[in-house]
């Protein structure tokens, strides 16, 4: 059987093309341009899906992007929505959320349980005995969710794109296309979107049986497509809006950000359903579902059927099901004085009984439950919303469409920071107040009349030129006299419920009465409590309904409900789409490629690829075994590592001093050219923010390094107090700009002076001093830096000499057994020196009088970063205080790790803050922040490992090397 | 100058082109990615080309201009613009008192400049480090579409104006000039940010049927 019927004008199926598809296991005929709900539907297949919570069976409900229920899987994707999903020669697709297909999924039963299964009885039900909250918990996940998550899924790039426009115009139906012609014609370049695969909104299916409203449509598209100012871009949602009038457009390939001048809403409204019982039935279907099936896809949506309507759209419907051959068994029409008699004239005309003050009491499901076998009418009371459950008729027939009102699509009006009112000539929420340069059009706004439609597009658009600077004429749009789009309360309550407000989770009318009563009668606790407008439609079919019915409860207005808040993504957007390329900046040193050639083996550090260790290419060994053997060379011999990824800055001019002095906690005064002072920061709080070194280089020159992840911010901060002290200094990030290596260990001196003239003794290099010479051929600055070890140079040189430098210090060390060392044995290295790493064994509260650094604050200068409130701290008495600890000798229990917690009488008094092994030590070392009175040399704590167990630590004093003389204590 | 010390920032990150490789201004670079037909294709559809080893001056001071007017350079007048001085070479004024000079071949200007002595205050040499692309072809638009939030087929880089903005999450200067009598545009990044970017940019701008060109696309390297 097929419910395709014959060519309709302007139709969006390609019947030159057709195609078939598997659908449960069934083969479909479909055509190029069907959906695949489309193509079921004309293939007399009217069971789509399962009901989230019920696995009720259901089938076409708003055809218009939100049939939450009929969602799909091609064994790739899930969620595929059929409703506008195009079908595909040769997909083999099957609904999501069965056990053993759609027709005979084995959790259908839930349905018989749902008296007892009522909104928030699991939130009472399963929360004690607490001990088996697990297993119910387990239970719940598995029911809950909507198909399953491929975690195979390929890597699909969707690049992100940007584009740029005076105005974007959201939604191509009459107003949308009015508003861009207009637009254009003021030289304006303009981006019309539609979520739509074609543009014209309900152009392409609102014809009450006489098409000559897609003369419009054809005049309105040639317009726009002859008109180059114009872009008009269609099956793409506009996502959601954010500052700067930045709107994400949402396609198939990918998101294209929008940046617009200006912005006109012209994005239409949903349909919404009236509620009655088993309004859910497959063959029950929004009126504009019906008409979209009728004249975008050729399919009939039913034989028989009847029309329910709480407006005079429901009469618009009935005439085209008519103009196909569908007997249209009755309008029932809620509304006490029904259509303008124009209208219902034109419907009776057709032989089409009309019932005014009368609704759909229930609709009586055929044996199976998978389709309309009846429905029964009841007389209605609009005011009272009291259905006449007395006198009703009983009417034969196959399928049902509904039109109650509609609900603006202004979500991203919300999202833009516009005001809404409740506007009761059209019982619906319009804007009130927009923000500058957002505009609303037609039925969005609450214009619903034709030529009015048209005029307010041309409105926005004007308005919108004139905000952009044009001088153009006001466009009028006249207030036309028309009876309410929208019902005000089209909810029939019947005793045995089933009366579905909600589609997506099958809320039900007394769902909302039981959370009333219960208290959750705000419409956000309503919201979370009953989980309306929480299921993939994001409420769109339903939040009108639940506030209408919040406000009947609560005998309030509707516009005292008010609405819940608006969220971008406008609809579920694919991660993948968020995702688009994944751009993640990377940092390379100048020596990477030699890491790379030699085992190194690379990690992340911040936005820096360093290499953590070195795992030389045919040698097995652990990264644990590396990191000691490359520790144990620098304690014996030497070696290297990248260091490049230090922050450089480069401080001068005549108040360069003065800078440093209020910057930093140090004096530089008195500082001699050639020589570093520990350069400590703090924020004004007093915490430590950043430690490194600032040399000397000139009388007005100083030369910064901060630490690898805090180059970028220490900048930034040094940039902003130049600034607000107003002194005469001029900063310089050489951080990529200058290449740096450590090259560490007894032989590293003999090696580094093979390479230079300059002289590297210690009375000519001191500790702590720096001096300028050609090393390798290359002008280098060399210093003396005892961080990892007590002879150590840090080498500092142009980008791009540094491969060249490097290769040369490594070809002169080969002979005494240098070695590269990375990120993990420097680690272990300035532990062992009793070096902390600020951020690392500091925290984000850490003072310098906690982590033992009070020798570097100069409290006795006028003014530095931080003073006032350490002179505050200094006087209270010290919370924690980091210690240099050992576990015992030869230790072998399990190893404590880092944040491990240090206990005392079952009280937190501190936590390890870094730990390790020192092969070269034989010892268990590390610090750890502890109460102050267990700071002293000698005294023990304990440590709680990640098994619960307590291990016993004593602080010690730094460098741990005193550990080698004393046998170990 | 000894020809093995430089690299191009983005050296490693060519290295899977194989291209052939020449040294301009003592700095190893890649000098030709492919045959010429190949190349003048992708360059006249999208292509991307490193120029990192152009030589390149910074200066930065609130006396810069003035130390750059002294030693007989035309300056920009408006912040965040370019101009061109006699043989071709870039002056770029970043923000307010900031200067990047960057010649072509067959100029001595770096050179002079870097040999003039700063004996005043307020003015700073600035070493730099830049990756440089040069990015050409019909395309270009569509490659920054996808990278770049700013409008570059609007008026951003008209009049000589440049911009210092995000591509691909790095900071860069970018501009568009006449070079060898076409239209391209010009990049500057930190160059440690450089192999990055370059495999980000090629990999984008080969999606769309273009590549990577050498050095000597645009320049002569005797």
């Amino acid at each position: 059987m097929t419910s395709r019927i014959a060519k309709k004008r302007g139709e969006w199926i390609n019947r030159d093309k057709p195609l078939t598809f598997e659908y449960e296991g069934q083969t479909v005929q479909g055509y190029e341009g069907d959906t695949i709900t489309s193509a079921l539907w004309a293939a007399g297949i009217n069971v789509l899906g399962r009901s989230f919570k019920y696995h009720r069976a259901r089938g076409v409900l708003s055809f218009a992007n939100h049939d939450v229920n009929a969602m799909m899987t091609d064994g790739v994707d899930t969620n595929i929505r059929a409703d506008v999903w195009p079908v595909a020669d040769g997909m083999d697709i099957k609904a999501v959320n069965t056990i053993g297909g759609v027709l005979k999924d084995k959790n259908k039963y839930i349905d018989y349980l749902s008296p007892f299964l009522p909104v928030g009885f699991y939130y009472k039900t399963f929360y004690k005995p607490k001990s088996l909250f697990p297993f119910w918990e387990d239970k719940i996940r598995k029911a809950a969710g909507l198909g399953e998550v491929n975690f195979n899924y390929p890597r699909i790039v969707k690049p992100k794109k940007f584009a740029h426009c005076d105005v974007l115009i959201i939604g191509a139906g009459l107003s949308g296309l009015s508003a861009a012609i207009k637009a254009a014609e003021q030289g304006l370049d303009v981006i019309v979107v539609d979520e739509n695969k074609q543009a014209g909104g309900s152009l392409t299916y609102d014809y009450a049986g006489d098409q000559t409203t897609a003369d419009t449509l054809t005049s309105l598209l040639d317009s726009v497509e002859s008109n180059p100012n114009i872009r008009l871009i269609t099956d793409a949602y506009a996502g959601g809006f954010y500052g700067d009038k930045l709107v994400p457009l949402v396609g198939k390939e990918g998101i294209t950000k929008v940046w617009a001048k200006a912005v006109i809403v012209a994005a239409g409204a949903f349909e919404q359903p009236p509620v009655y019982r088993y309004n859910d039935l497959p063959g029950v279907m929004m009126g504009s579902a019906a008409q979209r099936l009728i004249h975008r896809y050729a399919v009939k949506p039913f034989d028989k059927g009847v029309v329910v309507t709480a407006n005079d759209y429901g009469y618009r419907t009935a005439l085209d099901l008519a103009s196909i051959g569908v007997e249209v068994v009755a309008v029932i029409d809620m509304r006490r004085n029904g259509a303008p008699r124009q209208l219902a004239q034109k419907v009776r005309d057709k032989g089409i009984p009309v019932h005014i003050s009368s609704c759909i009491y229930e609709v009586i499901p055929t044996s199976n439950k998978l389709g309309v076998k009846a429905v029964v009418m009841s007389p209605y009371d609009d005011i009272s919303a009291g259905a006449d459950s007395g006198h009703t008729v009983r009417l034969a027939c196959d399928g049902v469409a509904m039109s109650a009102g509609w609900a603006p699509a202004a979500a991203l009006l919300y999202q833009a920071g516009t005001k809404m009112r409740y506007d009761y000539s059209v019982e619906q929420f319009v804007p009130d107040e927009l923000p500058e340069g957002v505009f609303a059009a037609g039925k969005v706004n609450g214009i619903f009349d034709f030529k009015a439609r048209q005029l307010d597009g041309q409105r926005a658009a004007a308005e919108a030129a004139a905000f952009l600077g044009k001088t153009v004429d006001v466009v009028t749009v006249p207030k036309v006299e028309m009876a309410s789009p929208s019902h005000p309360y089209p909810i029939v309550e019947h005793p045995k419920g089933k009366n579905f407000v909600d589609f997506d989770e099958d809320i039900q009318v007394k769902d909302f009465i039981n959370a009333a009563k219960e208290g959750f009668d705000n419409i956000e606790l309503m919201k979370r409590f009953t989980t309306v407008g929480m299921g993939p439609s994001q409420g769109k079919h339903s939040n009108m309904n639940a506030i209408r019915i919040l406000a009947r409860i609560r005998e309030l207005p509707v516009e005292k409900i008010g609405t819940t808040t608006a969220r971008p993504f406008f609809h579920p957007t694919p991660i993948g789409h968020l995702g688009g390329r994944g751009f993640h900046p990377h940092r390379y040193t100048a020596m990477h490629e030699w890491h790379v050639d030699n085992g190194g083996v690379m990690m992340e550090a911040g936005v820096w690829m360093r290499p953590a260790y070195y795992q030389y290419a045919g040698r097995s060994m652990s990264a644990m075994e590396a990191v000691q053997q490359e520790a144990l060379a620098v304690r014996q011999q030497a070696g290297m590592i990248d260091g490049s990824t230090l922050g450089k800055i480069e401080v001068y001019g005549a108040d360069a001093t003065e800078f440093l002095e209020r910057f930093y906690t140090g004096k530089f005064s008195k500082q001699k050219i050639g020589e570093s002072r520990i350069a400590l920061l703090l924020d004004e709080a007093g915490v430590m923010l950043d430690d490194g070194l600032a040399v000397r280089v000139e009388a007005e020159k100083f030369y910064v390094s901060t630490n690898s992840s805090n180059a970028a911010t220490v900048y930034r901060e040094m940039q902003r107090n130049v600034q607000l002290w107003g002194l005469q200094v001029t900063l310089v990030n050489l951080t990529g700009a200058i290449a740096a290596m450590t090259l560490a260990g007894p032989k590293s001196r003999e090696i580094l002076t093979s390479l230079t003239q300059a002289d590297l003794s210690d009375a000519a290099l001191p500790d702590g001093n720096m001096t300028q010479a050609k090393l390798a051929g290359v002008d280098a600055k060399i210093m003396r830096v005892s961080f990892v070890a007590d002879l150590a140079f840090e080498i500092h040189v142009p980008y791009k000499a540094g491969l060249h430098v490097w290769k040369q210090i490594m070809a002169a060390g080969q002979s005494h057994g240098i070695r590269p060392f990375g990120t993990d044995a420097q680690r272990l290295l300035r532990l062992e020196m009793g070096h902390h790493l600020i951020s690392h064994d500091t925290d984000g509260l850490t003072n310098p009088f906690e982590a033992h650094s009070e020798a570097l604050v100069k409290m006795d200068k006028p003014f530095f970063i931080g003073q006032r409130s350490l002179k505050i701290i200094a006087k209270k008495t010290l919370n924690k205080k980091l210690v240099n600890f050992v576990l015992e000798k030869d230790f072998t229990g399990e190893m404590p790790n880092e944040c491990n917690l240090v206990i005392e009488d079952g009280n937190i008094k501190g936590r390890v803050t870094s730990i390790a092994y020192s092969k070269y030590l034989n010892r268990v070392i590390g610090f750890a922040f502890v109460a102050p009175e267990q700071g002293s040399p000698g005294s023990t704590f304990s440590i709680r490992t990640d098994s619960g167990a307590m291990v016993k630590a004593t602080v010690v004093k730094a460098p741990f090397f005193h550990l080698l003389d004393n046998n170990g204590e | 100058m000894q020809n093995d010390i430089f690299k191009s920032p983005v050296a490693f990150a060519q290295a899977p082109l194989k291209p052939i490789n020449g040294f301009v201004n003592g700095m190893e670079t890649a000098i030709a990615i492919a045959d010429k037909a190949i190349e003048a294709s992708r360059h006249e559809l999208l292509s991307i080309c490193d120029v990192s080893a152009l030589n390149r001056f910074g200066v930065k001071g609130p006396n810069a201009a003035e130390w750059l007017a002294a030693a007989s350079l035309t300056l920009p007048e408006a912040k965040n613009s370019w101009t061109l001085q006699g043989k071709r070479e870039l002056v770029l004024r970043l923000g307010g008192s900031e200067y990047l000079i960057e010649e072509p071949l067959n100029s001595q200007l770096v050179a002079q400049l870097n040999a003039l002595p700063v004996n005043k205050a307020g003015v700073h040499k600035v070493i730099r480090n830049d990756a440089s692309f040069i990015v050409s072809g019909k395309l270009a638009t569509k490659l920054f579409s996808e990278v770049c939030a700013i409008d570059l087929s609007g008026d951003a880089l008209e009049e000589n104006r440049l911009v210092m903005t995000v591509i691909a999450g790095v900071s860069v200067t970018l501009l568009r000039q006449m070079l060898n009598g076409q239209s391209v545009y010009r990049i500057w990044c930190d160059g440690t940010y450089g192999p990055y970017l370059w495999k980000t940019l090629l990999g984008i701008t080969e999606e769309y049927g273009g590549g990577a060109i050498g050095f000597s696309f645009y320049y002569e390297n005797n």
